[in-house]
């Protein structure tokens, strides 16, 4: 660990979730690399965590989904590098935490589990597959000050706004022009875990803006085989290239000819769109 | 909002919406801050307070206020189900349509 670990943890006095939130950022700031972060004085003064959030990189531990640690961490507009939530994990190892505190031994395999996704956050992914193409030729149309873009061919979209382009058997997933725009600047990606299997319309991670939070619904089923990992440290690449940089998921898709039933192509999208954009004043 | 489809199907057709299991609910009233198609409706006077107002505001396949649900009081329908249900009814169309 080179750099430091800003970790700012649930408060953890309302339930056992937060309990074990408080209790993971505890023993991460044994070490001299991490820094703890009280959400109560950094709610009420902002400038006393400046330098140490400027030499360092944020990690925030929800105990529930409540997300009171998230949450203050965007109305503060906070770099948010790494994200882990209590309650989700405890759910994966099949416990229930419950409301009442308590040191048990699920308790501390749950501490254990964070621990340990904290540590190897960085998952191992193998090299990309997908032949990207030279490049991509834009239709547009604008309402009010908004321009919307969507690619002329070669994408397909569901009607969640969250797009797929495929090579091969392989194929990357992201978001539309629009969902970036109606988000604004993007501060977080939580992308799904390599290996996961997924049908289509199941989700695949959201990202999130200091505006809201937006569920990446998959237009396609498969296997996720790799995620973009240079929106952990830029997520901004979403706004500024939703098409091609700002890519969400590198998947191997099991049947795109079923999937594709209830997909559009991108002129059909660009009129859906063109609707919606008309019924939603954006 | 009869007008409204998904992928060419009538909303009203489709059964998507958030159910909410009112012993976890606890009224933090998260969802309805959350969710911006006025799906949620609350009255103060009610019990309980939350309610479904609109379901087929309801964007199909988006679970997205279940998951600021603290106490986990929101479920959905099932979602493969749901998605053959779409299928059915498209390819009934289809059908239809050719057979004219």
């Amino acid at each position: 660990m080179s750099k430091t670990i800003c970790v700012l943890p649930c408060n953890g006095l309302d339930k056992c979730a937060g309990d074990v939130s408080r209790r993971v950022a505890l023993q991460l700031a044994q070490s001299d690399a991490v820094e703890l972060i009280c959400p109560v004085l950094l709610n009420q003064n902002k400038s006393r965590y400046e330098k140490v959030l400027e030499s360092g990189e944020l990690t925030v531990i929800d105990g529930c989904n409540t997300r009171c640690a998230s949450k203050l961490a965007g109305d503060l507009e906070l770099f948010i590098k790494e994200k882990v939530n209590v309650s989700e994990v405890a759910k994966a190892l099949n416990i229930k935490l419950g409301v009442e505190i308590r040191e048990d031994e699920d308790s501390k395999a749950v501490v254990q589990e964070v621990l340990e996704k904290i540590s190897s956050s960085v998952a191992v992914q193998a090299e990309s597959e997908f032949i990207e193409p030279e490049s991509v030729a834009y239709d547009s149309f604008s309402h009010g000050k908004f321009i919307f873009k969507i690619p002329k061919s070669n994408y397909f979209f569901n009607e969640n706004d969250c797009w797929v382009t495929v090579s091969g058997n392989m194929a990357r997933i992201g978001v539309s022009d629009y969902v970036q725009q109606n988000l604004s600047d993007i501060l977080y990606v939580d992308p799904p875990e390599i290996g996961d299997e997924f049908e289509q319309f199941d989700d695949l991670g959201s990202i999130e803006s200091g505006k809201a939070v937006f569920e990446i619904i998959s237009p396609v089923s498969g296997t996720v085989v790799a995620v973009n990992t240079a929106l952990s440290d830029a997520p901004e690449l979403v706004n500024e290239s939703p098409y091609e940089k700002g890519w969400l998921v590198e998947v191997r898709l099991s049947d795109f000819e079923e999937d594709q039933d209830l997909l559009h192509d991108c002129p059909t999208y660009f009129k859906f769109l063109q609707r919606k954009v008309e019924e939603v004043d954006v | 909002m009869s007008e409204s489809t998904f992928m060419g199907v009538e909303r009203d057709r489709i059964d998507w919406s958030p159910r909410i299991d009112f012993s976890k609910c606890n009224d933090c009233m998260d969802c309805v801050k959350f969710c911006p198609h006025q799906v949620f409706e609350v009255d103060e006077n009610a019990k309980p307070k939350l309610k479904v107002k609109n379901p087929n505001n309801c964007v199909v396949f988006c679970r997205a206020c279940s998951k600021t649900c603290g106490p986990d009081a929101i479920t959905f329908p099932d979602k493969p189900e749901t998605t053959n249900m779409i299928k059915a009814i498209r390819k009934a169309e289809k059908q239809a349509k050719e057979d004219e």
